[in-house]
């Protein structure tokens, strides 16, 4: 999307600038306080905080909580520069404002390499191109929990205001006491003078609200209560005993359910359709034709008393599946395709260079030896345990929505569309999201169940695809190949690397099925999809990373980590190769490629390297393998142990260490980290959608096979400490087990994995 | 099929006829009709294990337990697992460990755990592997597994278990 931004951004910077855009500080997102209601007597001090009458504090979130922790930390951040505990920060879910659009998640997608972009070194050119993204962004305000970026972006903003409002309390304070600022304490939410008086929040909340705040300051680290320690999530409670509310588990009086059927080929819909079967049913009530929603293929939905009713009812649907235009896609012909034109493109020099460093062409003339190896990764599925589900209810004009999304912005808007009212007579709830991973950026789901609740004479209706929908009709992590070459010096020296990658770009599709408006004719380079082959830290002297964007047509969207999820393996297993083809210790080999450019991430190395005690001897039939990869920011190297039990590889242990800046939990790091790592073993032992003749061909768990507690490993995680700003951590764990594990299977047997799955 | 009795979470309870055919799997009987949306919906198939229940003791997987197989037998849901003031030993792991993510599939998962310390008091890490076959996206295995550990012997031996600090699958990270 910010590719496209990046675009937009050309052509209108001129006139944007003109409009006046000064360089504001981070206060500038503080807010107004009337962005938050306030029905029980709580005083807005700002967009993101309330003062309730006990003293308690309301946080706006903005963000949406599937897993990854980001509603703890984001409290956290406010609990720590207002001084109370966390228990005493309730969560507000916020409103649609521009004030709680994802900044930093737009500018992380500038294609710089990340030496460009490094804080201090930045050229002018990467210097504007990031400020002007983040006006942009800034304006159009769209609230995105994804890129790993939450964090990253509420830091600045979200402690200014929680310490802004804490200025204000004391200053309110100071002033009815007529005693110093400087001379008050602030201890639990209570401000107290020694020499006796004492009040806590509630009863300077009003005040506070008239009170200027004066000289605001956010905390120094070493003044940190909160931060940096492994505070207990705040959603784990409802997490243990069965109380916490998903999409799925939203139940209103008159409640409906229904469940959804897409045409079995890909793209394909509905033609002639005999309802009587299915409405003979019992606890059928009705059968809805759904034209497509933000990509979805157009669909057919039965509604039932019950979910099982609806089943019952879409079971006897006698439909006359349509067949898409143009041919059907076949994956195993799109791999092929995508491998033809990453060689072809390798020959010439062609696709898009993301990167291009010295003289490539020349390194390979020159080159004593040259090493080449061709890589593949399939389609997968993002799978999240909680399958697509949206709650509406339309009643007089009014549409209230209940979603497990990751984009409630453009959730509102499909669902207004749907409707066919303005976005302001939409009320969009956000549950808590049983696993996003990128599939929750969609928001087909809330197209058609707001069309669903249109025939439901006011009834709210659920709607719930079952599995065998979700993984049939999913917004595929896109399959790509990838051409590594490596020019190697007559002294043994790597000098030169190309990489020429083809696959589906991600971001335009998602851009004109999710954000039409902003979409421009024409596809503009997808850095999403370069990432984690363009971006790599090794100091090689001639590079030329390129990558050739296709259209396959089979639907690709956003999967945990993204462009990293599968580069990482390509990058980091060739890397490997030529650690092996110079006969070098891999952690060595890739340190003395980092040493002097690149020091974080020999630190980083060299922490999973001694901590998994590289090198010192295993049992007889196991091996280890090692990995590197920075992504969205964060820099994390994974030392997995790895045996072969009836053929199949399987991984014991595997040692973590991270860079990803300053932790606001470690704790919460840890848990990500883990998460990352199984997730990324589920596509490196098992993850693969076919497609044949356009129908996915895995249907359901058993044959989309997950990594389960027998497969899962020992993991230990270990963090750098930092004092940068916060970077990603909620995709960074995924990348470098893929190519950890191929690398270790090549130490046990000698046989270099080139294609996932493992 | 007429008005059908169980004991639900020790309580018995009567589904009025007109929500009951006897093929409705358990879980939509508890999730649609009774709203006890503990129990979750993963896969259909018997695959997943997220909606895992107990009847009679017995670790179910209800999307594919019809109704007829449950009437007059005792079914418990997550919510009968324990209660806000006593709640069960593998409830108190799950949050020293802090296990969830998302949590969707924790439901499941500590039905299951559970119905394993029911029967095997010093489950090893291959007894968790055979009974735990539930599905978790959100890679949380280790943490139950250590979980699990931790929930086992508090249950053997309260008191000296009390005494320690609960053992972690991955120690916490030391910045």
């Amino acid at each position: 999307m910010k590719r496209r931004m990046f675009l937009l951004t050309g052509l209108g910077a001129a006139g944007t600038l003109v409009v006046g855009w000064a360089l504001l500080p981070p206060r500038s997102r503080l807010g107004r306080a009337d962005l938050m209601p306030a029905g029980g007597g709580e005083v807005g001090l700002n967009g993101w905080i309330q003062i309730a009458r006990d003293g308690g504090v309301r946080l706006a979130m903005h963000r949406s909580e599937m897993g990854q922790g980001v509603h703890t930390a984001l409290a956290m951040l406010a609990a720590e520069e207002l001084d109370v505990p966390l228990a005493r920060v309730q969560l507000v879910q916020a409103g649609h404002d521009a004030l709680y659009g994802n900044v930093a998640s737009f500018v992380d997608q500038l294609p710089f390499h990340p030496r460009e972009r490094e804080a201090g070194a930045e050229t002018r050119t990467v210097k504007t191109a990031q400020w002007v993204v983040s006006k942009l962004a800034r304006e159009l305000g769209i609230n995105v929990t994804g890129g790993s970026s939450s964090v990253a972006d509420a830091w600045e903003p979200l402690r200014w205001a929680a310490a802004t409002a804490r200025a204000q309390l004391v200053g309110a304070a100071s002033l009815r006491w007529r005693l110093p600022v400087e001379d008050l304490v602030v201890e639990g939410g209570v401000v107290s003078h020694p020499s006796g008086p004492s009040s806590h929040y509630g009863e300077l909340a009003k005040a506070a609200a008239a009170t200027p705040p004066g000289d605001v300051s956010v905390k120094e680290p070493s003044r940190w209560r909160l931060v940096g320690k492994p505070a207990p999530r705040i959603d784990v409670g409802p997490k243990v005993d069965g109380s916490a509310r998903f999409g799925i588990d939203v139940r209103l009086p008159g409640q409906l359910f229904a469940v959804v059927r897409h045409s079995p080929v890909l793209g394909g819909g509905p033609g002639r359709m005999n309802v009587d079967a299915a409405l003979r049913r019992p606890g059928v009530e009705r059968v809805v034709r759904l034209p497509s929603y933000a990509g979805s293929a157009p669909a057919v939905a039965v509604v039932g008393r019950t979910v099982w009713h609806a089943l019952q009812g879409a079971d006897a649907l006698d439909v006359e599946w349509r067949a898409p235009p143009g041919v059907a896609p076949d994956s195993a012909r799109i791999a092929r395709a995508l491998e033809q034109a990453a060689r072809e493109a390798a020959q010439r020099e062609g696709g898009f260079a993301f990167y291009r460093r010295g003289d490539w062409p020349r390194a390979v003339q020159s080159a004593a030896r040259t090493i080449e190896a061709v890589y593949r990764a399939p389609y997968l599925a993002h799978a999240t345990m909680e399958p697509m589900c949206c709650t509406a209810q339309v009643e007089r004009g009014r549409v209230a929505v209940w979603a497990a999304t990751q984009v409630p912005g453009l959730a509102r808007a499909v669902a207004a569309q749907a409707a066919g009212v303005p976005q302001a007579q939409v009320t969009l709830h956000v549950t808590y999201l049983g696993g996003g991973f990128g599939r929750r950026l969609e928001v087909d789901v809330v197209g058609q169940a707001v069309r669903v609740a249109l025939e439901t004479a006011g009834r709210p209706v659920q709607l719930v695809w079952p599995r065998e929908e979700d993984l049939g009709h999913d917004f595929y992590r896109p399959a790509g190949a990838a051409v590594m070459r490596a020019a190697i010096d007559a002294r043994g020296d790597v000098v030169g690397l190309g990489i020429t990658s083809a696959g589906d770009a991600v971001t335009p599709r998602w851009m004109e099925r999710t954000l039409p408006a902003l979409t421009v004719p024409l596809d503009t380079p997808d850095k999403a999809v370069a990432d984690g082959l363009f971006d790599l830290p090794y100091a090689i002297p001639h590079e030329r990373i390129a990558h050739v964007a296709t259209k396959s047509g089979v639907p690709v969207g956003y999967w945990r980590s993204v462009g990293h999820s599968h580069n990482a393996f390509f990058s980091e297993s060739f890397v490997d190769e030529l650690a092996h083809a110079l006969k070098q210790d891999p952690v060595a080999f890739r340190l003395s490629l980092l040493k002097e450019h690149s020091p974080r991430h020999a630190a980083v190395l060299q922490l999973a390297a001694d901590k998994a005690g590289w090198g010192r001897p295993l049992p007889p039939g196991r091996a280890r393998g090692v990995a590197l990869h920075e992504s969205f920011g964060s820099i994390v190297a994974q030392v997995a142990e790895v045996s072969l039990a009836g053929g199949r590889p399987k991984v014991h242990r595997v040692v973590c260490a991270a860079d990803v800046g300053t932790v606001v939990n470690p704790q919460i790091v840890a848990q990500q980290m883990e998460s990352g790592i199984v997730f990324g073993l589920s596509a490196a032992l098992y993850g693969r959608i076919d497609i044949v003749g356009g129908v996915v061909q895995q249907t359901n768990f058993p044959a989309y096979r997950l990594a389960g507690m027998a497969d899962s490993p020992a993991i230990e995680t270990h963090l750098v400490p930092s004092a940068r700003k916060p970077s990603g951590v909620g995709e960074p764990g995924t990348p470098p087990i893929a190519p950890a594990v191929g690398n270790a299977l090549f130490a046990l047997t000698g046989q270099r994995r080139r294609e996932l799955p493992l | 099929m007429p008005a059908m009795d169980l004991v639900l979470n020790g309580q018995p309870r009567t589904l009025p006829d007109a929500d009951i055919d006897p093929r409705m799997p358990l879980l939509w009987a508890l999730r649609d009709v009774l709203n006890l949306t503990g129990t979750k919906f993963g896969c259909g198939v018997n695959a997943c294990g997220a909606c895992t229940v107990h009847v009679d003791g017995q670790p179910m997987r209800a999307c594919v337990t019809p109704l007829s197989a449950v009437a007059g037998k005792s079914v418990r849901t997550i919510e009968g697992l324990g209660s806000p003031g006593r709640p069960h030993a593998l409830q108190k792991a799950w949050i020293a460990h802090q296990v969830p993510q998302c949590g969707y599939c924790q439901s499941g998962m500590l039905m299951a755990a559970a119905a394993l310390l029911a029967r095997n008091a010093r489950p090893s890490d291959a007894d968790i592997d055979a009974a735990i076959t539930n599905l978790c996206r959100c890679g949380t295995y280790p943490r139950i597994r250590a979980a699990i550990h931790a929930a086992a012997r508090e249950l053997r031996e309260p008191a000296a278990s009390r005494a320690h600090a609960p053992a972690r699958a991955a120690g916490p990270p030391k910045p």
